[in-house]
């Protein structure tokens, strides 16, 4: 049976697994007390920087991480390119755990959580943040569908799972628009404050950059786990894959890098990029970490064909896209005299919600047929 | 979307005018019955040093040390009433309406919270109350419900030096013409909110360049929703042309075979 | 104020010395800015840049305490250069009067007048008179030639005050002197108006009167008084300050500007003998000539039917003073220092706070033996004795609190600075037990008065004999008719055949003119006649009119409440004509003498139209035609005082008492030679001691209100001032490492505060005498009781010195020594 053989593949609950729940206790804790005081006495969050850890991290950066969702259900689907089937569900998990986790930190940070419903009916189609959550909302309905298989076939529910299947294109389809619009809108956000974002990152192809190195990052986190998990369930790398992820890396930071060049000269921005203080120190390492490092490593070929290589690089491009969405977020805000650190209540949300993302990934791997086809585990 | 009707009302601030005595920081305390914070003098007497949402409007004492002598600036602040707000096309919910008469007002039993319009507005007004647990979004109103009963706003209306003049926004902006063309030298040669977030309703002349007293010159003079309308605008289009893209990409690339293992289960079964 | 808050803006050069009207009086500088509009200049003197400054056409720094030598030299700037109006200097005033020989001046005298009396710290004035003609009139020379006359006596004195020596006492550069003087300067003609105002920048002083007398003798040769936008105009302070001191709350007067008795004027017969002023001139009105019938009318409204011609009118009953006994703010806590005194009414103010001195100030109340705080709040006054330093042991004192409303929890009057008493009406009703101070006065009156009933005492006539008919509730109605004042028996004309009746016994008088010597009016206050008066059996409460006409556009508005005295807006607005009665300037008429009009009164042909003339004689050239300073005995606008002043004729710059310089640099009399000085310890004073080496000087904040009890409890006021600070120009800072924001301390030789640094570009070093003088300056509206129990500091009054103008005894608090130190 699969769902045993898998479950038995699992080593027993360990160490760090009760750290992940200690953590996500203490993240729920502290965001009871957000809840029970208030912004303004949890948070360090201010007039001068409303957006802080929470937007940057768990919605900005939560919802790029996940882009691996639908990159990897294009390939699979739309491109047929088959051997990347084994690690469709573990993407589409990650991506469905991600947005879950991305709106539990949303009704967080919004400062009146009981009202998150209102977007859905109350609508300002001019908004790009009507835009996003509605986006947001379908889009995770798209990933449980897609990811509904792997319940179904847990609890045996075939004849469901026959007539969904029905719908795996149209699914597939409408969850690759929905991302394209809200991953790019992400970055639309910003384009209402050109005066404010300085100009290394404001152009009116913001959400076109944000979408590109969405790409990037998804596919660098699913390599990321697929290594990841790879060791942790002592499973054999998966080296064909994770080489061609980076493949998709690579090329897609290559795209972005061209873009980005292309898009500064042609605004006549290029000369900002030293010029501009400390926004000129941010943007140099967020592209050196995000950018010109890992297509350097991906280019390298005994690099790419080690995992620790590609490990490496996917790590790049992880933390210099996550870097990527910090600076927009707070060069968009930072008045002169705002000095924002975040709390130890935003920094313990933030761990218990990433915590609680790799707990469920966990767990939904350990009790559901994430990483074996049904056809291949016979 | 901007509403520029013969009710459209406008303010013009001549800061030359100003003698920095506050009454209209208070009178709008007073008015929209507004706490205080705990402040300190910190070298200079703008108090509070910014606004938040117990202070819709404020006047930043601003001291220029021009050897001889100084030039003492009064600036008061407060929202522009943007003719296209940014706030408002930012807000998810639709929390922001503009009024025919230009004032851009909020609605609290509509916001989430999310301080979007804190980030979008190009001036920096929307604030937030930071210490509820069901807080609202704060700004200068326009003082609307005094002006749908009739009266003038209250900050304007405590003037002692007529610093503020309110009036159709059309009327106001051929004072403030007039006055630069009556008085030649005196201002410096911008209206700052003629064209600022293309157009606002509250209006500044200045003798002192408009950079050195805190204003962002550097705020173009583009309706700014336009910048997200013109992504948004195109949604439709794109969305179709992406459901007809990718499924005609999907149809070639798994043409021949029926595409993924579901297919090849079922190929299977039929080869039972 | 001779002209009124709105005539502001009829001016073409505004001067503000002595004053902050944008922080003190923000609705004045609505007209000063209507004036610039309409291209009026302004000019601001102030050792700081205020915010009145940073709307200046023109603005000059000035060391605290040297208004006259600058004011002098403007002076010396407008004859020199022929500024002056000249007509109006010989017809107007007493520029061509003589004076008497043996007059010496300081020129003469190095820094004195003849005439000192240096024991007794004042002058013998008696060489300060005119030399009088055989008509008993003062010699003239109309020529101004005369080297006896006062307008060469005025050009010699000031001849001293040149540019130069101007420069290095005030510490203004001289292009800035030169610059103001030239633009003041230009007022000087017909068409053009020049306004001046001041408030406590000039009175706070030992030179106080005469920093105001320099600019009146400014005004009279630029020809600027009794005009539209032009005057002297003390913006005054406390909300009804006006109405006041026209109600006689200063010690030296009774209402209506009457003086007090001394004890050495016997009788009536004596009192008006000696305040009654008399000229031989037929041409001056000597409007004071009226004084017996204002005193027996004042006589009349207090004790009623008790006053008869037999007993002198209750004269006998009026409180009198010592023969030259000053009892102002000052001696007044001295005495209660000395242990003079058993019990006080510190009755809605808090001398804890704003007396100079305060450590002196606050020691003394411990002294007493009862106190009885009327007011709002409690406040430092009445909370003393547990203040900073003093244990609660210690104290004697018994202190009660009687609260009491506030100005719109009841109905009444209020005068304004532009003599205007306007009604105005209860809005809300009384918190708690509080009570309208009239209705406390009322109580305790009643309560006194019946003691003397019932136990008698030494001199119970006064009381039991004062009219106090007001029931148990204090009516303000009846109280401002009493004031207006009533006709007690018919009046007759009776120089009418047959005699004719003008007034009806039990109406109210229509105005002064038509009060009686012989008891057979009463009047509370005679410069308030017609306020609440009566037309055609009509009784109009003319305080609350809301008329909104202006027919003249100089912004007159008479039908708005009603200006003291007979509605006139702007007094000696007969100067504002040639001597035939037409405008000196015809865009901004105040007056005309209309030849072809009938006099409604006197029936004569010839009549004024406009304002309500000072006076209803022809201009002075027609017959019966009078002079325009009606209320001077000469009828003539005095260029030289020949007796009111203590400290000399004309003004002269002496140093405050505590001051930087060694030396006066232009004389060897450093400070003002009659100025008291008071002899304890506490009242030590320190000039040019290394300890406190820079002027000070103290001002207010438009957020806070005086000492701060109304205010500081008022949130949004607080938000914006929030604590005590004390500016200081960049090079000082640096000086003293002392940056922006830093706690410091300033100390005198008399207390110590703790303040925040505003370390600013609107304080200069200045040039005195060839060394820099570093000048700091603070607010005194704080007190230690709120906020937050003395952190936001206390007040400024900690510092400043027990010492007075020498006529008025204002304390000196605009300019004393400090030193600040990094706290
Ligand atoms: N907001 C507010 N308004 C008030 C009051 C208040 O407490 N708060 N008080 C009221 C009262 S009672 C009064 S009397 C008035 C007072 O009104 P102002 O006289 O205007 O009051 P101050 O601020 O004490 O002083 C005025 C200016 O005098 C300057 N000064 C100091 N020394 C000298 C000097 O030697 N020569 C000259 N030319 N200037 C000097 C100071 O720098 C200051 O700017 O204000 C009234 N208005
Ligand atoms: N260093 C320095 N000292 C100064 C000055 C300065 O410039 N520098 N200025 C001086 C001047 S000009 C002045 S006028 C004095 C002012 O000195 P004060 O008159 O002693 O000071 P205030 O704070 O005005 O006190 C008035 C009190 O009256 C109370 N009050 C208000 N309304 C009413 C009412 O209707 N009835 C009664 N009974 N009480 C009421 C208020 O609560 C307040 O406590 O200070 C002088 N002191
Ligand atoms: S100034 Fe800001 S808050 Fe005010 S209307 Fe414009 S965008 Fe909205
Ligand atoms: S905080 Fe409220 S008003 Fe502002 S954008 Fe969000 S929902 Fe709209
Ligand atoms: S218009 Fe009204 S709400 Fe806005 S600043 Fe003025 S007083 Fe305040
Ligand atoms: S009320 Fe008028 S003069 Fe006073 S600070 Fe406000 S804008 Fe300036
Ligand atoms: S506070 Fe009152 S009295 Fe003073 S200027 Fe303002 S309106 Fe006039
Ligand atoms: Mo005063």
């Amino acid at each position: 049976m699969a769902a045993t053989s898998t479950a038995s593949a699992l080593p027993a609950p360990a160490a760090g697994f009760k750290a992940l729940i200690a953590l996500v206790g203490v993240g729920f804790a502290a965001a009871l007390y957000r809840f029970w005081v208030g912004l303004g006495a949890s948070t360090n969050l201010s007039d001068s920087v409303p957006w802080g850890l929470w937007v940057a991290v768990d919605v900005l950066s939560g919802v790029a991480l996940a882009a691996g969702g639908f990159g990897i259900t294009a390939a699979v689907y739309i491109f047929n390119m088959k051997k990347y089937k084994s690690i469709a569900r573990p993407a589409i998990l990650t991506a469905w755990i991600g947005y879950t986790v991305v709106v539990i930190g949303l009704v967080i940070d919004i400062g009146k959580p009981l009202a998150f419903w209102h977007p859905l009916v109350m609508w300002n189609p001019r908004s790009v943040m009507f835009e996003v959550v509605v986006c947001i909302t379908l889009y995770s309905a798209v990933l449980a569908l897609e990811f509904a298989p792997a319940f179904l076939e847990r609890f045996k529910l075939t004849g469901l799972q026959k007539f969904l299947k029905l719908f795996t294109f149209p699914l597939v389809i409408a969850g690759i628009v929905l991302s394209f619009l809200h991953q790019s809108s992400l970055g639309g956000f910003f384009l209402i404050m050109p005066h404010k974002v300085p100009a290394l990152w404001w152009s009116s192809n913001l959400p076109y950059m944000f979408y590109l190195s969405a790409i990037a990052l998804g596919l660098a986190m699913v390599s990321f786990e697929s290594i990841v998990s790879a060791r942790a369930f002592k499973r054999e790398q998966e080296m064909e894959i994770i080489q061609g992820l980076g493949r998709g890396v690579l090329i897609t930071l290559g795209l972005y890098f061209a873009f980005k060049v292309g898009d500064l000269a042609y605004r006549g921005a290029l000369s900002q990029v030293f010029s501009s203080g400390k926004a000129s120190v941010f943007f140099i390492l967020e592209m050196l970490i995000g950018v010109i490092v890992p297509i350097g490593l991906y280019a390298v070929k005994s690099i790419r064909e080690s995992v620790n290589g590609l490990f490496l690089a996917a790590c790049c491009v992880i933390v210099g896209t996550v870097m990527n969405r910090f600076n927009v977020n707070f060069f968009a805000q930072a008045g002169p005299n705002s000095n924002y650190f975040p709390s130890i209540v935003e920094i313990l949300i933030t761990i218990g919600l990433v915590s609680l993302m790799v707990l469920l990934y966990r767990l939904a791997v350990t009790y559901l047929p994430v990483f074996h086809e049904p056809g291949k585990s016979h | 979307m901007a509403t520029n009707n013969e009710k459209a009302k406008g303010v013009l601030v001549d800061l030359t005018r100003c003698i920095g005595c506050r009454g209209c920081q208070v009178a709008c305390k007073s008015w929209n019955e507004r706490k205080t914070g705990k402040t300190t003098i910190e070298g200079n007497f703008t108090n509070p040093k910014q606004l938040n949402s117990d202070t819709f409007t404020r006047i930043a004492f601003i001291e220029q040390d021009n050897g001889a002598q100084p030039v003492w600036s009064f600036v008061k602040d407060q929202c522009m009433h943007c003719q296209d707000p940014a706030c408002l096309s930012a807000c998810p919910v639709g929390a922001f309406t503009r009024t025919p008469e230009g004032a851009v007002n909020y609605t609290f039993e509509k916001c989430i919270g999310c301080r979007y319009c804190m980030v979008a507005c190009p001036f920096n007004i929307p604030k937030y109350e930071w210490e509820s647990t069901n807080p609202w979004i704060r700004k200068c109103t326009f003082c609307s419900d005094r002006i749908a009963d009739g009266k003038i706003p209250a900050c304007i209306k405590v003037c002692p030096t007529n610093v503020m003049l309110f009036g159709n926004r059309e009327d106001i902006m051929k004072e403030a013409e007039k006055r630069m063309k009556d008085s030649p030298g005196k201002y410096v040669n911008h209206i700052y909110g003629k064209e600022e977030a293309g157009g606002t309703s509250w209006v500044y002349l200045s003798a002192v360049p408009f950079d050195q007293l805190g204003f962002n010159t550097k705020i173009p003079a583009q309706k700014l929703p336009d910048l997200t309308w013109n992504m948004l605008g195109t949604i439709p289009a794109k969305v179709g042309a992406l459901v007809v893209g990718l499924s005609l990409i999907a149809a070639f690339r798994n043409r021949g075979a029926n595409n993924d293992d579901d297919s090849s289960e079922s190929k299977q079964g039929k080869e039972k | 104020m001779t002209n009124h808050w709105i005539d502001f803006k009829n001016a073409d050069v505004v001067l503000v010395m002595g004053a902050n009207p944008a922080s003190n009086h923000p609705i004045s500088m609505k007209w000063v800015m209507r004036a610039k509009e309409k291209g009026a200049k302004l000019i601001v003197v102030d050792p700081r840049f205020t915010q009145t400054a940073s709307k200046a056409d023109l603005y000059a720094p000035m060391r605290s305490g040297t208004d006259i030598a600058f004011l002098g030299g403007m002076i010396k700037y407008i004859l020199d250069n022929n500024l002056y109006y000249k007509d109006y200097v010989i017809n107007y005033t007493n520029a061509a009067y003589l004076v008497n020989p043996d007059y010496k001046g300081p020129t003469d005298l190095n820094g004195l007048f003849s005439g000192y009396d240096e024991k007794g710290r004042k002058y013998d004035k008696k060489t300060w008179g005119y030399q009088m003609g055989e008509d008993g009139i003062p010699k003239k020379d109309p020529t101004l030639k005369d080297p006896h006359c006062v307008f060469q006596l005025m050009k010699k004195h000031y001849s001293r005050y040149t540019l130069d020596k101007v420069s290095s006492i005030t510490g203004t550069p001289k292009d800035k002197l030169e610059a103001v003087y030239k633009l003041y300067g230009s007022t000087g003609r017909p068409n053009k108006a020049g306004t001046e105002l001041y408030a406590m920048g000039w009175t706070q002083h030992t030179v106080g009167t005469q920093n105001i007398r320099a600019m009146c003798i400014v005004q009279l040769l630029l020809g600027n008084i009794g005009i539209a936008g032009g005057g002297i105009n003390a913006m005054r302070g406390e909300s009804n300050v006006q109405g006041s001191t026209d109600h006689g709350i200063l010690f030296h007067i009774l209402p209506g500007y009457n003086p007090t008795p001394s004890a050495s004027v016997k009788d009536l017969n004596t009192y008006i003998e000696k305040f009654t002023p008399k000229t031989k001139d037929p041409k001056s009105v000597n409007w004071w000539s009226n004084r017996n019938k204002y005193i027996t009318s004042y006589l009349k409204a207090i004790y009623g039917k008790a006053a008869t011609k037999e007993n002198d009118f209750g004269y006998a009953w009026l409180p009198k003073i010592d023969e030259g006994q000053n009892a102002s703010w000052l001696m007044l806590f001295d005495k209660m220092f000395k242990g003079q005194f058993e019990g006080f009414f510190a009755w809605g103010q808090n001398p804890a706070c704003s007396g100079a001195n305060s450590n002196k100030t606050r020691a003394a109340l411990a002294k007493l033996k009862w106190m009885v705080n009327v007011n709002l709040f409690d406040n430092e006054t009445g909370e003393f004795w547990k203040g900073p330093g003093v244990n609660p042991k210690d104290i004697q004192t018994e202190v009660f609190m009687l609260p009491c409303v506030s100005s719109i929890e009841k109905e009444g009057s209020l005068s304004n600075s532009g003599r205007w008493a306007q009604w105005r009406y209860k809005a809300i009703e009384p918190l708690g037990q509080s009570k309208p101070d009239a209705e406390i006065m009322n109580e305790l009156f009643h309560k006194i008065r019946d003691l003397y009933k019932k136990e008698g005492g030494k001199f119970p006539a006064p009381i039991m004999n004062l009219t106090w008919n007001y029931g148990k509730h204090i009516n303000a109605h009846d109280v401002a008719k009493e004031i207006n004042g009533y006709y007690l028996e018919d009046v007759y004309d009776t120089k009418a055949t047959p005699p004719k009746l003008i007034g009806k016994k039990g109406d109210l008088v229509p105005s002064f003119v038509f009060l009686q010597a012989d008891g057979k009016t009463s009047c509370g206050c005679w410069i308030y006649s017609q306020s609440y008066t009566q037309k055609e059996g009509k009784i109009i409460n003319m305080m609350a009119r809301r008329g909104k006409e202006d027919p003249t556009g100089l912004g007159l508005y008479s039908g708005w409440a009603w200006a003291w005295p007979v509605n006139r807006r702007i007094i000696y607005n007969r100067a504002s004509v040639d001597v035939n009665g037409n405008p000196l300037d015809p865009k901004r008429p105040l007056l005309r003498w209309d030849a072809n009009k009938e006099d409604p009164v006197s029936k004569k042909p010839g009549m004024w139209v406009g304002d309500v003339p000072d006076g209803p004689a022809p201009p002075m050239a027609k017959d019966p035609g009078k002079y325009p300073f009606i209320m001077m005995s000469d009828g003539k606008g005095a260029l030289f005082v020949p007796a009111a002043m203590n400290e000399g004729p004309f003004p002269e710059h002496y140093e405050a008492l505590e001051c930087p310089l060694e030396e006066n640099l232009l004389s060897k009399q450093r400070i003002n030679p009659t100025v008291k000085i008071f002899g304890e310890k506490e009242d030590a004073f320190y000039s040019c001691d290394m300890r406190y080496p820079y002027v000070a000087t103290t001002y207010r904040v438009t957020e806070h209100w005086q000492t701060g009890v109304m205010t500081r409890h008022t949130p949004w006021l607080l938000e914006m001032q929030p604590q005590s600070f004390v500016e200081m120009s960049k090079e000082l800072a640096a000086e003293k490492n002392i940056k922006n924001g830093d706690r410091v301390k300033v100390k005198s030789g008399r207390g110590e505060i703790s303040a925040v640094a505003v370390v600013t570009s609107r304080f200069k070093p200045f040039r005195i005498g060839g060394q820099t003088v570093h000048q700091v300056g603070m607010p005194w509206c704080y007190g230690w009781q709120y906020p937050v129990k003395g952190s936001q500091g206390d007040s400024a009054n900690l510092l400043t010195p027990t010492v007075g103008d020498a006529n008025t005894m204002i304390p000196e608090t605009k300019a004393f020594m400090v030193n600040v130190e990094k706290a």
